[in-house]
């Protein structure tokens, strides 16, 4: 599933971050990497999502979290 | 010679540790054929002088854009005797993805664990001692923005110059493996924080879709009466000044039989240069204190997050709020906070929406002279027209130059971290800000001085009477050409004032309206509030149509915001090319504005 579509407070891990080389380096310089380990902390319409990784808390373009597919995981 | 780089993600106080060391010994110029920033330093310890260069700033070393690959080059060119590498103690696995780029650089470092205050208020416990046997490097736990810790940050970088080391790594291939070898080095070595995230406190409102927005701008509102607060001093001693100054000069100089015009220069041109430089960085003081307060708690990063959506539209991101905010109360503060954004583009754009922003000094004066005209319901609406326009004219701005400024294939979203709040360090928010203001005091008092004097030559007319001056023949002469934009020469001679400073519209209103008196006299005095408005509405609107007036009022609420703003821009910018642009096309749009507004309006307020 896209990131964009994972509900609040649910946790998962990135299976890929796109093909997009720029926001590759990007996002991952920021911590998420593919493999990596996050939660949703808040996933509201039209806003940016907010992930936590890697004891930081991310903001995330809507459109940007289209391209970032995921795969949720248990708790 | 003694150079120290600066090396750190954008938030990792990179630029507090830059202006702590150098202070106000900085010189800022461009990388040679970039238009991005060079920002070089000087310190002197123990006799010694060193070099510092803020690198700029970047997420990485991947050559991402200019800034990356300019700095990933410097740092490659070997003019760096010592790397500081910058992370932020508090979200140390992340913020050392900087470090595990530069780790294949083969230079001495240092590590520079930044934010400590901020990692111990969490409970967070780094062992630093471990981390620099892992490293090879010597690790400094620091706090920048409190200023102490300096002396050791120096000493130890006079000491590293003398016996440098270098980071012990294994080659790196990909992101996992980077953060992998990050973990390597923090295992058992710092404690890392919860695992799950809870929306706590402040943030329970901040970060809802409605009412995150209404906080926003319920506290910017604040913060801008509290920017008043803090200026209103400064502005009210500063205003004495001409008053205090003008009458004993101008005694003084006529005892001593002096031509006129010098009386009138000494008396009245630079008491009031004086007052209106003064004023003007009083304000630059008061919005940098209260944005950097905002900035600093982790404000500003909440406001990004909720304005995303909309500034994307735009062809901009969430980051650009803060400028666009600051640029409600003054267009000099918003362009100087353009510096956020993440590359040059951005940042350029930023500056030309946040020039689409009115000021606060055009709120103080479009009530004045839409009510000599209208009704208070037609104030209201002329007001409202003004608001609706803004939104108009940014998405005009983006739809021109967004394309060229940031093409889509460079367009990035919001990847931004919020961190979380914490207290303030007003000593530095203070200090930063007077660096700005006293930057700025210098910068107007140059250009404001110059076209003072050109102004008061143009107004200045040795019969006392308005037709005798420049300003009336320069102006009547090319009135068939104002006409077709809606203005006759004298809302037209305001027009160009408004592009200088929109402190001095009503000063020339009164000028060129009173006819009888001396023009230069009643400019400059008028501009230290002495103008007499209902005088000044009874000339006005027996000699003009209430059409001309909202055209006028348009026309001079976006143009050129004024002149400390044009050249703000040229100093971030750096690109004299796109500093021309802007204003070229907001005077063009202006006189556009004015035309269309005039032609609408004329059937109905002839």
């Amino acid at each position: 599933m896209k990131l964009s579509e994972m509900k609040a407070d649910r946790t998962g891990t990135v299976k890929s971050l796109g093909r997009d080389e720029r926001f590759l380096k990007r996002i991952t310089s920021v911590g998420l990497t593919e493999g990596a380990r996050f939660q949703v902390v808040k996933n509201d319409r039209k806003m940016p999502v907010l992930v936590y990784a890697r004891e930081t808390l991310l903001a995330l373009n809507r459109r940007d979290c289209d391209m970032i597919e995921v795969a949720e995981v248990e708790a | 010679m003694n150079c120290i780089a600066l090396l750190g993600q954008p938030n990792s106080g990179k630029s507090t540790v830059f202006n702590q060391l150098t202070g106000s010994r900085q010189h800022v110029g461009n990388w040679p054929g970039k238009t991005v920033e060079k920002s070089e330093g000087t310190y002197s310890y123990n006799n010694k002088k060193y070099t510092v260069v803020d690198l700029p700033g970047s997420y990485g070393l991947s050559g991402n854009s200019d800034e990356e690959i300019i700095t990933e080059q410097f740092i490659k060119s070997g003019q760096a005797d010592l790397v500081c590498v910058l992370v932020d103690a508090s979200q140390l696995e992340r913020s050392m993805y900087m470090l595990a780029d530069f780790a294949s650089m083969d230079v001495p470092s240092i590590l520079i664990l930044n934010m400590m205050d901020v990692a111990t208020s969490q409970g967070k416990k780094i062992d630093d001692k471990l981390i620099s046997e892992r490293l090879g490097i010597p690790v400094l736990p620091f706090t920048a923005a409190d200023g102490k810790g300096f002396d050791g940050l120096k000493s130890l970088i006079a000491g590293e110059l003398k016996t440098p080391h270098k980071l012990v790594t294994e080659s790196m291939t990909d992101a996992n493996a980077k953060y992998a070898w990050i973990n390597s080095i923090l295992e058992g070595a710092a404690s890392t924080s919860e695992k799950t995230y809870t929306i706590s406190g402040f943030d329970r409102i901040m970060l809802k879709p409605f009412w995150g927005k209404v906080m926003t701008i319920l506290i910017i509102l604040v913060g801008f009466l509290a920017a008043m607060l803090i200026m209103s001093p400064f502005m009210s001693v500063a205003g004495m000044l001409p008053q205090v100054l003008g009458a004993p000069i101008a005694g003084f100089l006529n005892g001593l039989n002096v031509h006129p015009w010098l009386v009138s220069v000494f008396s009245l041109l630079i008491p009031n240069t004086f007052y209106f430089c003064i004023s003007m960085s009083a304000f630059v003081f008061g919005v940098n204190v209260v944005f950097g307060f905002l900035e600093e708690i982790g404000f500003l990063a909440r406001a990004a997050y909720q304005f995303d959506g909309a500034l994307s539209k735009l062809g901009l991101q969430g980051k650009a709020v803060a400028p666009i905010l600051m640029g409600m109360g003054c267009t000099i503060g918003g362009a100087s906070g353009t510096r956020v954004m993440d590359n040059w583009g951005q940042k350029m754009l930023t500056m030309m929406v946040v020039w689409a922003v009115p000021c606060a000094s055009i709120w103080s004066i479009i009530p004045v002279i839409s009510g000599m005209f209208f009704p208070a319901w037609g104030t209201a609406l002329v007001c409202i027209g003004i608001i609706l326009y803004i939104f108009v004219l940014m998405f005009i701005v983006s739809r021109v130059f967004g394309g060229k400024l940031v093409p889509e294939s460079t367009r990035s979203g919001m990847i931004m971290e919020l961190p979380p709040y914490h207290k303030a360090h007003w000593k530095y928010i203070i200090k930063e800000a007077w660096i700005k203001c006293f930057d700025m005091f210098k910068r107007a008092l140059k250009t404001v001085t110059l076209v003072s004097i050109i102004f008061w030559a143009f107004s200045f007319s040795p019969s006392g009477n308005v037709e005798s001056s420049l300003l009336y023949k320069v102006g009547t002469f090319i009135e068939p050409v104002t006409r077709i934009f809606g203005m006759g020469w004298r809302t037209f001679m305001a027009f160009i004032t408004a592009a200088f400073a929109k402190e001095a519209v009503l000063g020339t209103l009164n000028a060129v309206f009173a006819g009888q008196s001396n023009v230069a006299d009643v400019a400059f005095n008028a501009a230290t509030g002495g103008v007499d408005t209902s005088a000044l509405s009874q000339m006005m609107t027996q000699t003009i149509s209430g059409a001309e007036a909202l055209a006028f009022m348009f026309a001079c609420t976006f143009s050129v915001p004024c002149l400390m703003a044009l050249s703000t821009t040229y100093k971030e910018s750096h690109s004299l090319k796109w500093t021309a642009k802007t204003a070229g096309f907001y005077i063009l749009a202006a006189l556009i504005l004015s035309c269309i507004v005039y032609h609408i309006a004329l059937p109905f307020l002839g």
